[in-house]
């Protein structure tokens, strides 16, 4: 079973002749180690994709499955903990808390949700890895973006999500970052078993992903 | 508690404001309630010291004290138990060589009635003879001691200070406690007349005589002259100010919980629960109003003890009580308006287009 399934999904945004069309019967599938790329450029639609796949935004017409379950037929309560449980965010905004530093994103995390994060062995293994473990005691604005965004990248998948849903997350990204980021994406979706699902235009990350999506005015294409 | 104790940290100097400003608004609040309540103080104290229920006056005097006579006449037709007492009021001058002229309100008393066993005493004793008085310890502030010989008025007549009390005003004057008999020197009247009224702790004492008058002592300290209107001003700048400082909190909470916003539209994009960020928000407001409070509460101590002794400064902890929480409720108030807007902040805010 697809661990994220959009079926006909169509989003439209205003009423009579402000009426957008954003989504158009978008079907698209995130297995369970895999990494999904979104291809598109600005305001084709890629993040409204996002966020009606995370739960946060409700699709005009269609369906959203997050494993056995469909996403819109929950409440908000129910579908703000799948989304802390089972989902994680990394935004182009860095999903980070400004007044936290580092280790307090993490603390954040396990105050909401005790169990199912990382390990602290494995989270200093992660920071190694994205090359960010001494910023441990830094805050957001102490530092440059692409290490905001390996702190968020790194927030994303302490809680442990099966699904990651990730809005750009190269943008900041030298391309010696991106073969770091992109690597990490496919390891966590090979030998961890996550479902990766990245909208992006960085055409770098391509190298790393088992299918490609196209997405262009709102219709969605598999590449 | 998390997230709100790690922002005021890391935003120091803007929550200091938002605390600097609890803190002037509830110092403001504290002194001038004092103050007030001092001032009100000022003109009952004595009348509390009794613990009275009710007082008889002339039903001429316009129930005060001032402009009432029972006449020995009227008095013999009386029958007074333990828990009444005669007491005759004059206003007076009190000089003595070498010191200030001080205004005071004269209260002559019956040494066999219950007022004079409830006056307190600070240092010396109570006046035995018709030529002893005991004042007020405000007296001291002016240099007068015991054994002071002071006149009253222009009489020739001299008084000995033999004791000293405390809380003992009327009318915003220190009071001079002495017999009947001085009184009745003072006010210029003969044996013809016993008292100015008839004070009682009893409920039931409600003398059938026409010719006199019977209030409670709540009604009577209201029409004490000026008392009435100078507490209605004095509680109506109260409450104007309390509303004004909780619109002024409340606003300001109220900017603050908006500025949070786009943090809060991350949190609840990565599922943090709305209730973990209204908790976070009214817990912030606490924590800096209740500092700010502390703070103020401090102040307004260092300033009691600061300010000279003739400075009118009570507190009544029913009303500091009710300012605190008020104070404190407002906070609440204003942190929990923007609630609605938290638990409905759009995380699509946050993702990039």
């Amino acid at each position: 079973m697809p661990a994220l399934t959009l079926s006909h999904v169509t989003k439209v945004f205003g009423h009579d002749t402000n009426e957008v069309t954003v989504l158009k019967d978008v079907n698209f599938e995130a297995a369970t180690g895999e990494v999904s790329l979104v291809i598109g450029p600005s305001g084709s639609g890629k993040s409204t994709f996002l966020t009606i796949a995370g739960g946060i935004q409700t699709p005009t017409a269609g369906e959203v499955q997050v494993q056995s379950e469909n996403l819109h037929r929950l409440n908000g309560k129910a579908r703000d903990a799948l989304r802390l449980n089972k989902i994680g965010f990394i935004l182009q905004a860095y999903n980070l808390v400004p007044y936290l530093t580092v280790q307090d994103q993490f603390t954040l995390v396990d105050r909401v949700k005790p169990q199912g994060n990382l390990s602290a062995a494995a989270l200093t293994a992660l920071l190694t890895q994205l090359g960010i473990l001494e910023l441990i005691h830094q805050f957001p604005g102490e530092l440059s973006g692409g290490q905001t965004q390996r702190v968020a990248i790194a927030r994303a998948l302490y809680q442990n999500p099966e699904i990651i849903l990730a809005d750009e997350p190269t943008a900041a990204l030298d391309s010696e970052r991106v073969k770091v980021v992109g690597g990490l994406l496919r390891d966590l979706a090979k030998q961890h078993h996550k479902a990766i699902v990245v909208v992006t235009h960085d055409l770098r990350l391509k190298e790393f992903a088992d299918k490609t999506y196209a997405i262009m005015d709102g219709r969605m294409t598999l590449a | 508690m998390f997230l709100a104790l790690k922002e005021i940290r890391h935003e120091k100097l803007r929550y200091g404001l938002i605390v600097g400003m609890v803190v002037l608004v509830s110092y403001l609040v504290f002194v001038l309630s004092g103050l007030s309540y001092g001032l009100a103080q000022q003109n009952t104290q004595a009348i509390s010291s009794w613990d009275a229920r009710s007082i008889t006056l002339n039903d001429d005097a316009n129930e005060s004290l001032s402009q009432s006579l029972i006449t020995a006449k009227t008095a013999k037709t009386l029958t007074l138990s333990r828990h009444e007492a005669y007491i005759g009021q004059a206003g007076v001058v009190a000089k003595t060589r070498g010191r200030a002229k001080l205004s005071a309100q004269f209260l002559g008393l019956d040494r066999d009635q219950f007022i004079y066993d409830r006056v307190p005493v600070t240092s010396g004793h109570k006046p035995t003879q018709a030529n002893q008085v005991m004042v007020d310890d405000s007296f001291k502030d002016n240099g007068y001691r015991l054994g002071d010989r002071v006149q009253l008025n222009s009489t020739s007549t001299h008084y000995r200070i033999v004791g000293f009390t405390h809380n003992a005003k009327l009318s915003v004057a220190p009071v001079i406690y002495g017999t009947l008999a001085t009184w009745r020197a003072l006010s210029h009247v003969t044996t013809d007349f016993k008292a100015s009224g008839i004070v009682s702790n009893a409920a039931t004492f409600k003398p059938k005589n026409s010719a006199l008058a019977t209030l409670s002592m709540s009604k009577f300290i209201n029409k004490l002259p000026g008392y009435s209107a100078q507490n209605t001003t004095f509680t109506f700048m109260i409450a104007f100010l309390m509303v004004i400082a909780m619109v002024v909190i409340a606003v300001f909470l109220y900017i603050l919980t908006m500025q949070k916003l786009p943090n809060y539209a991350v949190l609840r994009a990565q599922g943090i629960p709305a209730t973990v960020l209204v908790n976070t928000t009214i817990s912030q407001a606490l924590i800096l109003v209740v500092s700010g409070l502390a703070i103020g509460a401090v102040l307004t101590a260092a300033t009691v003890l600061a300010l000279p002794a003739g400075v009118p400064m009570s507190f009544n902890l029913p009303l500091l009580a009710g300012v605190t929480g008020g104070i404190l409720l407002t906070g609440v108030v204003g942190a929990l308006i923007p609630v609605r807007i938290i638990l409905h902040v759009d995380p699509v805010s946050v993702i990039g287009g």
